[in-house]
């Protein structure tokens, strides 16, 4: 590929593009549904192409190390604001699985969404754009405009098509998240003032406010503002309470999107910012990190024992993985660091195919209650097979895709921090029993009531059997994976 | 040798993999054919793996896991160990698979079974040959989920599913304590290789091999069955009896005292480590016997003698004794599976009734199954040159050799251990086989089902000459093992025959009893004694001396009561209102002044201030 051309800009713009699409046919649904299939589609193509770049190995002309595509332009001069995008090996794969998820999303909203259909997809387009900006912006302004950008459809998207308190679980969404996002903002333009007075050049570019010199006591408060916004985005303990609300009352794509690639943005903030830009800090805070993470793990499992409402148990099974996301960065060592980027791609796919599954029971039934089903193993075999397969993927059964992260975390976290890691492994045990507790009441023993339920279509069938070549891929054979994020990771831990 | 291995692996894989994707859709003759085929393909690589043995070899097939330093390779091992359980697990998976061929033949969800049962082969497979803990970890989870769906196989009656997950989960809690285990070898050597860790054993404090001994006992309790996680194996009886024979007693329990076997070299090297895990053996040997005295469900007794059997190879292990240990494992196979496929025959002749006290005089109806479940019982009671005499002797020896009070009580309580043994055993085919006769029902797939018994009953009758005593010629495995069985003392002809002396002298003493207590009771005694009100004493035995209660009472309901109040009460109580409370509160004054009267707000207030103040103190502290 020649190196001017902007893959990055069109990563980032190619679905916004696509809402320009979507608009001249939105007199006909079914077109509206496949002009979003071919954009997902091509913004995946083109993910993929951004593949062979990380092959050729070579970093692009003038960027950071590790960054094999990069693209800088001035944007707003007056304020140091630049244009910079960038892809390394951990963007890559956020980028990967961004593209795949959407390609999903599209999939299970084909026959579940009836009402405004173009809108509906133009926000899910939209909210693409918003995301694959955060995982490629290096400049923390744009970064911080792609942050916000992404909240905006996805508040929409819970709003509008959602069930139950669907206005007030969108509202809290995106009042927590807007809430962490302002102190970030806050400590990004301090950073930036502070910057700017030490060495004259006022800018927003990561790797100049990287060098910045920051009193250890101002940079305790500076982090803290950036882990709070992440902290939400996560989300940790005790700031996960929006989650399951806003999962619960989400559209399915949009529980998907939310699970898979919403919470990434946060992990990822703490790996690509919070944690360079403030390394002592961050050291500093870690026992805080793994205090919270190992309490997150333990707790969300455990309560999601207790759920009625399968969407609510899945989130809450969230909370409690992400715990074990958490835990790797907080131990920051290059083992523990790629267990956990590799458990953000796992628990995206994991999550986003349950999550995906209970959407597909509830609009045969419309019924998320556990205590609805029962037994549904005789009538829907397919079904019930994908459902098995990812409830044991979530339960961190070698061999799939889960276990991979986990077990990488907790063996690089043990060797940093023996203490936390040793709480992480209870989360093990608690995860297997709120899973086979949701196995058990919905697919096996005796049908609760009748139900009016047919097996899989070929779509559904397709979108599943994508997701779970994925986790068996990523279970069996994840060193690419691994690999791709080898580079960075080594960078970022200052290890070779 | 590359091929063999690979081979051995892939044809269970394949076959289950293929009958679990397509298997609705192709004729069942052909699912059937092909997963008997994968396992007798398997056997016939281990046994050419076997021909072409020379030494130790590992092969390394390609990368699994890796980052950085963290390495775990798709790497396998071979070795006497590895070797000689994977022919065994090859074989008796073979005959079982054969055998539920017929047994399962009026299910409809035949391809369900088939691949489950070929991808638990695979997975057993793995676990034995792993040459890294983690792929022994893939192996080890993997027969636990297909323990758990096989024993949920009838999923409609929620009380097998309820069975299968109480396996899955208690088995978990072990497998969680190896994986601690696993993760702190790696955190001292930087490498999860078996052999490797096996050889830098030396280099650690005591106290460290110690405590990592013990973890992997935690381990090895879980799989293995053995006090106090052992609750699950009478449960686990609920899955169909081919499973119960090939999971639940040759092969999956069995994996701990393989776990514990395969790292003895490095964990030998703690001598309270090798006590814990005798006296977790003993203690156990003893609770199974004494709880099949008491059982009335056929596959229950087995399950509990399979749970005392274990004990005895855990106390094998514990005093050493790796070798003895192993050609006990081997024997139990055969034997135990043998009375669990014959008890297959029984309940399927008897309509499907378990209760042994509903039985009787089987002894002419079904001699086909009578003659080797026979041979089954008398190799667990030990009876004099039965393969379980020889190998359950070898353990006895070994203990008795150990020095020190602690080993002499354990070899005492086996002795006695021994005795009840042999009592349940012939309790069982004395209630079972003789006596007046009740009405059976014999169809062809019983007659086939019937021949599977032979060649195991053989096996157990003679598989003595897998290991003889000294004085009788020595024997194979010890030679075979010989390099790394370690820490066995020598022991004189004339000791030997003393100590087997005994042993045969309690297995007699106890068939006599049985024979005494049941042998000439007819039909309408039994059913008397059975309807009359149970002592104490047998029910807390019936019961499995409460443990399951007292679990129950401990951790189940606490923990389900917790998640409720955790949930409603602290995570939406407590933690969302007051950060709804201060959401709203920073737009809303007035409303959030009205709450103040209901007295709640104060509260999160409170909570929420004291939370703010620990992360706030915390910020300065680390500022200062």
């Amino acid at each position: 590929m020649p190196t001017d051309f902007p893959i990055l800009t069109l990563l980032v713009f190619l679905p916004l593009a696509g809402v320009l699409a979507l608009f001249a046919v939105r007199k006909s649904d079914e077109l509206v549904r496949m002009g979003a299939l071919v954009v997902t589609l091509a913004e995946l193509a083109l993910s993929v192409w951004a593949c062979g770049a990380a092959g050729a190995g070579a970093g692009a002309a003038g960027a950071p190390a590790g960054f094999f595509l990069y693209q800088d332009a001035q944007w707003i001069e007056r304020f140091g604001i630049r244009y910079t995008l960038g892809m390394d090996g951990i963007s890559l794969v956020m980028v990967l699985l961004t593209s795949f998820i959407t390609v999903i999303a599209v999939g299970v909203s084909w026959r579940g969404i009836k009402e405004r259909v173009p809108l509906y997809y133009a926000l899910l387009l939209a909210m693409e754009s918003g995301i694959q900006g955060v995982f490629l912006g290096l400049d923390l302004f744009l970064f911080y405009l792609f942050w916000e950008a992404m909240l905006i459809p996805m508040f929409f998207l819970i709003g509008i098509w959602g069930h139950g308190r669907r206005v007030y679980s969108a509202v809290k969404f995106f009042l927590y998240t807007f809430f962490g996002s302002l102190l970030m903002l806050v400590a990004i333009i301090s950073l930036y003032l502070r910057h700017g007075a030490q060495t004259g050049t006022y800018t927003f570019s990561l790797f100049e406010l990287i060098h910045t010199t920051v009193p250890y006591g101002t940079a305790i408060w500076l982090f803290a503002a950036f882990l709070f916004a992440f902290a939400i985005k996560f989300p940790l303990f005790p700031l996960h309470t929006w989650l399951p609300d806003a999962h619960t009352d989400a559209p399915t794509a949009g529980s998907v999107i939310l699970a898979s690639l919403l919470l990434k943005t946060g992990a990822y903030g703490l790996i690509r910012f919070g944690f360079p830009l403030f390394p002592e800090a961050a050291r500093a805070c870690a026992p805080l990190i793994y205090t919270v993470s190992v309490i997150g793990i333990v707790w969300g499992a455990w309560i999601a024992f207790a759920q009625r409402d399968m969407k609510r148990l899945v989130a809450y099974s969230s909370v409690s993985h992400m715990g074990f996301v958490a835990l790797g960065i907080a131990a920051w060592s290059p083992v523990a660091l790629s267990g956990a980027v590799i458990q953000m791609v796992n628990h995206g796919v994991t999550t986003g195919a349950l999550f995906a599954l209970v959407g597909m029971l509830d609009e045969r039934t419309h019924s998320r209650e556990i205590a609805t089903y029962g037994g549904i193993w005789g009538k829907v075999p397919a079904l019930s097979f994908f459902f098995l397969l990812f409830c044991m993927a979530s339960a961190g059964v070698p061999g799939l895709n889960n276990f991979v992260g986990e077990f990488i975390v907790l063996m690089g976290t043990f060797k940093v921090a023996p203490g936390a890691a040793a709480g992480a492994f209870v989360g093990v045990v608690l995860t297997l029993i709120y899973t086979v507790r949701l196995v058990q009441e919905v697919l096996f023993g005796k049908e609760k009531k009748p139900l009016e339920l047919a097996d899989l279509s070929v779509r559904e069938g397709g979108v599943l059997a994508v997701l779970g070549v994925a986790a068996i891929y990523l279970g069996v054979h994840p060193a690419p994976v691994l690999d791709i994020i080898k580079v960075p990771i080594a960078l970022l831990t200052g290890v070779k | 040798m590359t091929l063999y291995l690979a081979l051995m692996l892939l044809f269970p894989l394949l076959g289950g993999t293929v009958s679990a994707l397509a298997g609705r859709k192709l004729p069942r003759r052909l699912v059937e054919a092909g997963v008997c085929a994968a396992v007798w393909a398997s056997f016939v690589c281990a046994v050419l793996a076997a021909a072409s043995y020379r030494g130790p070899v590992s092969v390394e097939f390609g990368r699994w896991l890796s980052a950085f330093d963290l390495q775990a390779p798709i790497h396998l091992y071979l070795d006497p160990l590895s070797l000689s359980l994977s022919v065994m697990i090859c074989f008796v998976c073979g005959l079982i698979h054969v055998y539920s061929v017929y047994y399962m033949a009026d299910q409809a969800d035949y391809a369900r079974f088939f691949a489950l049962l070929n991808l638990f082969v695979f997975a057993m497979l793995t676990l034995i040959l792993a040459e890294n803990l983690p792929l022994l970890y893939l192996g080890w989870e993997g027969v636990g989920l297909c323990s758990y769906l096989l024993v949920g196989f009838w999923y409609t009656d929620s009380n097998n599913a309820t069975a299968g997950r109480k396996a899955f989960i208690t088995t978990r809690i072990g497998d969680t304590a190896l994986l601690v285990g696993i993760a702190w070898l790696f955190q001292l050597f930087g490498t999860f290789s078996i052999p490797q860790i096996n050889g830098m054993g030396f280099l650690l404090p005591h106290g460290i091999v110690t405590a990592i001994g013990i973890l992997f006992l935690v381990g090895a309790m879980g799989k293995s069955a053995q006090v106090p996680l052992m609750v699950w194996l009478p449960d686990a009886m609920a899955g169909p009896t081919p499973v119960s024979a090939m999971i639940h007693a040759a092969t999956m329990v069995t994996a701990g005292v393989y776990l514990l076997s395969r790292m003895f070299p490095f964990i030998g090297g703690s001598a309270v480590t090798c006590a814990a895990i005798a006296i977790t053996g003993g203690i156990t040997a003893f609770y199974g016997a004494t709880c099949a005295l008491a059982q009335r469900d056929l596959k229950k007794v087995l399950a509990f003698s399979t749970i005392s059997q274990i004990g005895y190879m855990m106390l094998g292990v514990g005093a050493g004794a790796i070798t003895a240990a192993t050609f006990h494992l081997l024997v139990h196979a055969f034997f135990k599976a043998l009375l669990f496929l014959g008890a297959g025959c029984v309940i399927t002749a008897m309509h499907h009734e378990q209760d042994i006290y509903k039985m009787g005089g089987l002894k002419d109806r079904l001699p086909l199954t009578f003659w080797p479940f026979l041979a089954g019982a008398a190799c667990l009671a030990g009876i004099p040159l039965t393969g379980g005499f020889f190998s359950k002797d070898s353990i006895l020896a070994a203990v008795f050799l150990k020095e020190g009070t602690l080993y002499t009580s354990l070899y005492l309580l086996a002795l006695l251990t021994a005795l009840l043994t042999s009592y349940y055993s012939f309790r069982l085919i004395y209630l079972v086989f003789f006596g007046s006769q009740v009405h059976v029902h014999t169809h062809g797939e019983l007659k086939v089902m019937q021949w599977v018994l032979v060649p195991l009953a053989l096996l157990g009758l003679f598989g003595g000459v897998l290991d003889l005593p000294g004085y009788l010629g020595g024997g194979f495995l010890d030679s075979f093992f010989g390099h790394q069985a370690g820490g066995e003392v020598g022991h004189s002809a004339a000791q030997e025959v003393a100590l087997q002396g005994v042993a045969a002298t309690l297995a007699i003493f106890g068939l006599l009893a049985a024979h005494w207590r049941y042998g000439g009771k007819s039909r309408v005694d039994r059913v008397r004694e059975s309807s009359t009100r149970p002592s104490p004493l047998y029910a807390f035995l019936l019961n499995g001396w409460y443990f399951d209660r007292l679990y129950h009472a401990i951790l189940i309901r606490p923990y389900e009561y917790l998640s409720g109040i955790l949930w409603e009460k602290v995570d939406e109580g407590v933690i969302d209102d007051s950060l709804d409370g201060m959401s709203s509160g920073l737009g809303i004054t007035g409303r959030w002044l009205g709450r103040w009267s209901t007295g709640k707000v104060s509260l999160y207030i409170l909570s929420f201030a004291a939370g703010g103040a620990v992360v706030l103190g915390y910020l300065a502290w680390l500022t200062l």
